[in-house]
């Protein structure tokens, strides 16, 4: 009997079934190899003593263990959630205030969406090395603005200092994913009904009132989503730490996947970067399952 | 009818598969070549090595900062150069873990092999056996600008030879002006200062490691203490531009050229790019000098070696004989103002016509080069602790806790 014949004598339904999983196979593929597969062999590799190049061999949960009294990775951690609390509510006042402003359909408005998301398209890594150069101390155009205005009478050496280091890190990361978090609010303001808009007004209420009795709780899914994803962005930085401040000044500023990055490929342990990979990992899922608790839609 | 199909098939595999080796072996080969950004005179050997022989090199320059990550991955994917010219500090690790070719038999068929830069071959060697030959040699030391000793009154016939004297000359050369400085450093480059900066303490018979390198002595050795004092003086005097501080290695080179500046560590690299890039500067190099008196250099540059696993091992080592051969040694390197690495032939006529260059080869007899398996973690690393206790200690002024956090941490890395 052909295969053809075979699937002619199944029901209707057992037909829908296999139907519906060919359709999702694909997906379920590139989730196994580009996800699942990698994951399970960072999870192998954990419990190894795995150089970059030589011989590699089973050490149990050591990695783990290292990790406890590993000094950097435990300021690393502090760093991170400092960076991730101080970064996301610029990010988000920020991208409210954009999204509310482009957010009626008028005549040019699209210039102004793509203003504000351009810089979303351009890379981190790109945007970083552009804000290398625009804070530099001898030819960054940042400094020759401030001293033609008076503003500082030297040229300001911004990596210099963990505070001033962290702060235009901050403004050239917020400058470069406000965009990102505009557009979701966007589709979120756009979602609510002007009708209740009108009859709130029409209750006398004002604009504070409007935006807190019915903008952001009509919004609470579109905000705990971009909300996340801001959050693990945060959770996951490296590549604006490596290129503007190289972990500097005195090591402040070295995150958990840029520690992650030196152990592997730099000092070469990669079985130990691997366990703290799986650790941030676990990490992350706390974290994201605590959020999506708190911002559960209770209607 | 199926047999017929496949014994036809067999024999046309079989005919290919004979003609091919025999090909192979007459066809002239291309070799990658891997060399990092800091090596400069790769690019004339390569084409000097192409337009005379039938084998090809195809070479590719790495960022120097990146090597190592860059070296490592390839190897570990299996996609290693067929011929690596590696800092020779790192050579260790890689011959420790496997990764290049036992090259000891080639190497004792060479005449010359007594007068190779010794710091080259101790790096390149790994429990006995050789794995890289000497490529591109640097020995560190002091240039100054004569311009600026003469108009502070200093004599530039007479540079310094002790740590009070460069430290007169700084401040002679500080109040010139305000945007005139005695001395720089990179102070946020990692590998600089080790080139630059250790031979002060090893000139003052000093160590930041044992004499077997299994120990870091920062906190027992007086002399690491007083020359992050020597460098914490110069800054706090203002006797060192302020960019100075975060200087990752970009301007290692540039701020001397700028006329600037008094005094600075560089290698023969600086004295070829001073000459040919910056020809209205005037300057003379000196010995880096101990506390009081004697001299150091670090003895760095690069080996060549052959990754493991290279399909064309005859063929590299045709190129290495050829780059270490007497003509190449003096015409391309010497004729180019790059340190030859066999010693003997520093004395030639092109070093006779530049004396700065020929104090540049003499560095190499005095060369210091720690043998570690993990100096890039402890030295080169930009997040390491070398260049952490000399930023505390010198920008921060905490020499105290910059020592006690280094020796720590140099422990935790050479304990693994």
């Amino acid at each position: 009997m052909t295969a053809l014949q075979s699937l002619q004598g199944l029901s209707w339904i057992q037909r829908r079934k296999i139907t519906g999983i060919l359709f999702v196979l694909p997906t379920v593929i590139f989730v196994l190899i580009f996800f699942i597969i990698p994951l399970l062999m960072t999870f192998f590799m954990s419990f190894h003593d795995w150089p970059l190049f030589g011989d590699r061999a089973f050490i149990g949960f050591d990695n783990y263990v290292d990790l406890t009294t590993d000094r950097q990775f435990l300021k690393s951690l502090d760093f991170t959630a400092r960076y991730t609390l101080l970064v996301t509510p610029p990010i988000f006042i920020l991208g409210f205030i954009l999204a509310s402003l482009v957010r009626h359909n008028i005549p040019g408005i699209g210039i102004f969406r793509t203003i504000f998301f351009m810089p979303v398209v351009i890379g981190l890594g790109v945007s970083s090395l552009l804000w290398v150069w625009l804070l530099n101390d001898q030819v960054g155009i940042i400094n020759r603005f401030m001293l033609d205005m008076g503003l500082v009478t030297k040229p300001q050496l911004f990596m210099a200092k963990p505070d001033s280091a962290m702060a235009v890190v901050i403004l050239s990361v917020v400058w470069k994913t406000v965009g990102f978090t505009m557009i979701l609010l966007l589709a979120g303001l756009q979602g609510i009904p002007d009708e209740l808009y009108e009859s709130a007004e029409v209750d006398g209420a004002g604009y504070f009132q409007k935006l807190l009795y019915i903008t952001l709780p009509l919004m609470r899914r579109t905000i705990a989503l971009a909300l996340i994803l801001s959050v693990i962005g945060s959770v996951l930085s490296f590549d604006q730490f490596y290129i503007m401040t190289n972990g500097g000044p005195r090591n402040s500023t070295i995150s958990i996947v840029y520690w992650i990055f030196n152990n592997s490929f730099t000092y070469f342990k990669m079985g130990y970067g691997a366990a703290m990979s799986i650790v941030l990992l676990v990490i992350l899922v706390i974290l994201s399952a605590v959020q999506f608790y708190l911002l559960r839609d209770n209607t | 009818m199926k047999f017929r199909k496949l014994a036809i098939f067999a024999l046309m595999i079989s005919l290919v598969g004979g003609i091919m080796p025999l090909s192979a072996q007459d066809e002239p080969v291309t070799m990658s070549l891997w060399v990092r950004d800091s090596t400069v005179l790769v690019e004339a050997l390569v084409d000097g090595w192409n337009e005379t022989h039938e084998n090809q090199i195809e070479l590719t320059v790495i960022p120097a900062s990146e090597f190592v990550t860059k070296m490592g991955a390839a190897v570990a994917a299996g996609e290693a150069p067929d011929i690596a010219s590696i800092d020779l500090i790192y050579t260790p690790a890689f011959s420790s873990a496997g990764q290049l070719t036992d090259l000891t038999e080639l190497v004792d068929q060479l005449e010359y092999v007594d007068d190779l830069s010794p710091a080259h071959m101790t790096l390149g060697e790994y429990e006995g056996r050789n794995y890289a030959v000497p490529f591109a040699a640097e020995g560190s030391f002091l240039i100054y600008n004569t311009d600026l000793f003469t108009e502070a009154g200093l004599d530039p016939e007479n540079p310094p030879t002790t740590w009070d004297e460069v430290l007169e000359a700084a401040r002679a050369i500080s109040a010139l002006g305000d945007d005139i400085y005695g001395y720089y450093f990179a102070g946020s480059c990692a590998g600089c200062n080790a080139f630059t900066y250790l031979p002060f303490i090893w000139a003052s018979d000093g160590d930041v490691l044992s004499e077997d390198f299994s120990e870091a002595t920062l906190l027992d050795d007086p002399i690491v203490r007083e020359a992050l004092e020597l460098y914490r003086t110069m800054w706090d005097e203002g006797l060192i531009p302020e960019g100075a501080s975060i200087d990752s290695g970009e301007n290692f080179t540039n701020a001397f050229a700028s006329g600037n500046i008094g005094m600075a560590g560089t290698g023969a690299f600086g004295i070829d790019n001073y000459k040919s890039n910056y020809p209205e500067l005037n300057f003379d190099v000196t010995y880096i000098p101990g506390k009081e008196g004697g001299t150091a250099s670090f003895g760095g540059g690069d080996v060549i070696g052959i990754p493991s696993g290279s399909e064309y091992v005859e063929e590299a080592w045709e190129f290495i004989a050829w780059a270490l051969s007497e003509e190449v040694q003096l015409e391309l390197y010497a004729g180019n103002n790059q340190l030859p690495v066999r010693l003997s032939l520093s004395d030639n006529e092109y070093f006779d016509a530049d004396p700065r260059l020929k104090l540049a080869a003499s560095t190499l007899s005095v060369g210091h080069t720690p043998y570690s398996l993990v100096y890039n973690d402890l030295f080169n690393d930009a997040n390491g602790p070398w260049l952490l206790m000399i930023q505390v200690a010198i920008f921060d002024g905490d020499i105290d806790g910059a020592l006690d956090e280094a020796q720590q941490r140099f422990t935790e890395i050479m304990e693994g």
